[in-house]
């Protein structure tokens, strides 16, 4: 399943990413869609599936792709 | 057909910032500087006295209404979040540093854009400045930097800069005898208040709405071969011509007496390197940061008022250019202010994680 996290930092989307890739999966960077954000910053789409144990503090959610400009909410990341 | 649903927007936004450049140079603001959020913040310091610069004193209704349209914008949106708290001095100073360059080129990335939509070929020099600058700053974002998260923030925190740019709107109305305002160019040059706030406002909103940054465009291009933001900029440029040619503003396709700036290529460049190196270290152009400062952002708020400091600074100690060209003084400052970036890049490259 394609999915998209975003982040609270461009630093948070590029560990997040290396971390996919070492675990073999073609995750990629890119700026994050308008729908999901308002900011500017980066995301990563990736294909495996989303364990919350993968996120560190800079990650803010993950959605589920779901075409055609859609996203459902898989995963909100608690702050303090 | 899904292309131009994808960047239709952008590039209307684009389009109908262009247009309200050129009216309001039209109608009153400097030739090519109908909008340059470096210039305005300028005189808005300039106003309140934090310089005594006497051309370059007035409050910009166009800032207000940038702060105020994001911030309406946002609330419709939802999207209004009060966050803040991500490294607050050290935007301070790259916004301090951001300024210094854009006074050195004489203008914003925006301006840059409307000084090339007038002809002023000065500006392709600029550009090119720009766009190193941005490339030097991928490099650090490649390498780990960060600023860190930001976290929520009481909610009044968000309010403070749509407030400030109210209190500023009051004073613009009642011209109380200490506030200053110019009596020479291009201070005193300046479209009428009702048609400059509208202006401010319309585009503040679809700046906020479509996340439209000078930055932003040549980073995505340069990061992820994303084109989307820089269409925006194209369109600002088009519009901005167009707009131009049919209101008769001049445009001259010239290195030489162009409206408020000079012909002095390699400053115009370093000047503009500084602003995109320090803008990408920040998340985004100085509009950007205006258009965020207003949607509750409070790190972008710390950077807007580290430009409007380091304007401060930049006329009190002769560091800004003028027609005339750069000063020895603001070569040094420009200099200074790279090597700050610089070190502010290399002091926050975090490599542990991953």
């Amino acid at each position: 399943m394609e999915q998209i996290a975003t982040f609270h930092t461009h630093f948070g989307a590029l560990t997040f990413q290396k971390k996919l890739r070492a675990l073999g999966d073609s995750a990629a960077m890119m700026p994050v869609p308008r729908a999901l954000s308002a900011s500017c910053g980066t995301c990563v789409k990736f294909g495996m599936d989303f364990d919350p144990a993968m996120a560190d503090e800079d990650l803010d959610a993950v959605y589920a792709v779901e075409g055609s400009g859609k996203y459902r909410l898989l995963f909100q990341n608690e702050e303090e | 057909m899904s292309k131009l649903k994808q960047h239709g927007l952008i590039i209307v936004a684009g389009a109908v910032v262009g247009l309200i450049a050129a009216i309001l140079s039209w109608q009153g603001n400097p030739y090519n500087m109908g909008f340059c959020i470096a210039c305005f913040l300028r005189d808005i310091a300039g106003a309140v006295g934090l310089h005594r610069a006497e051309t370059v004193q007035y409050i910009r209704p166009e800032i207000i209404g940038l702060v105020l349209g994001a911030m309406g914008m946002a609330m419709v949106g939802k999207e209004f979040n009060v966050r803040g708290g991500s490294s607050p001095v050290l935007r301070f100073v790259l916004g301090f540093c951001v300024m210094v360059g854009a006074l050195m080129f004489l203008g914003c990335p925006l301006r840059m854009v409307l000084r090339l939509g007038g002809g002023d070929l000065n500006a392709v020099l600029g550009l090119i400045g720009f766009a190193l600058g941005i490339l030097v700053g991928t490099f650090f974002l490649r390498a780990g930097f960060t600023l860190k998260k930001s976290t929520p923030q009481p909610k009044a925190e968000g309010f403070v800069m749509p407030l400030i740019s109210l209190g500023l709107l009051v004073l613009l109305v009642l011209r109380p005898a200490f506030i200053f305002f110019s009596s020479e160019a291009p201070g005193s040059k300046a479209a009428p208040i009702a048609l400059a706030l509208i202006a401010g406002l319309v585009v503040g909103a679809l700046a906020q709405k479509t996340r439209l940054c000078m930055v932003g465009g040549i980073r995505d291009a340069i990061l992820f071969q994303d084109f989307h933001l820089l269409l925006g900029f194209i369109a600002i440029f088009v519009a901005a011509l167009v707009g131009n040619l049919i209101l008769g503003n001049p445009v001259n396709f010239s290195f030489t007496d162009q409206p408020v700036a000079y012909n002095d290529g390699l400053w115009n460049l370093l000047g503009m390197v500084l602003v995109g190196f320090g803008s990408v270290l920040l998340g985004g152009c100085p509009l950007r940061q205006l258009i965020l400062s207003g949607s509750g952002n409070s790190d972008s708020s710390v950077a807007v008022l580290g430009m409007v400091v380091g304007a401060a600074f930049c006329h009190n100690f002769g560091l800004a250019s003028s027609a005339k060209g750069p000063t020895a003084n603001g070569q040094i400052a420009v200099i200074l202010g790279l090597i700050v970036v610089a070190a502010i890049g290399a002091a926050n490259l975090n490599r542990k994680k991953a």
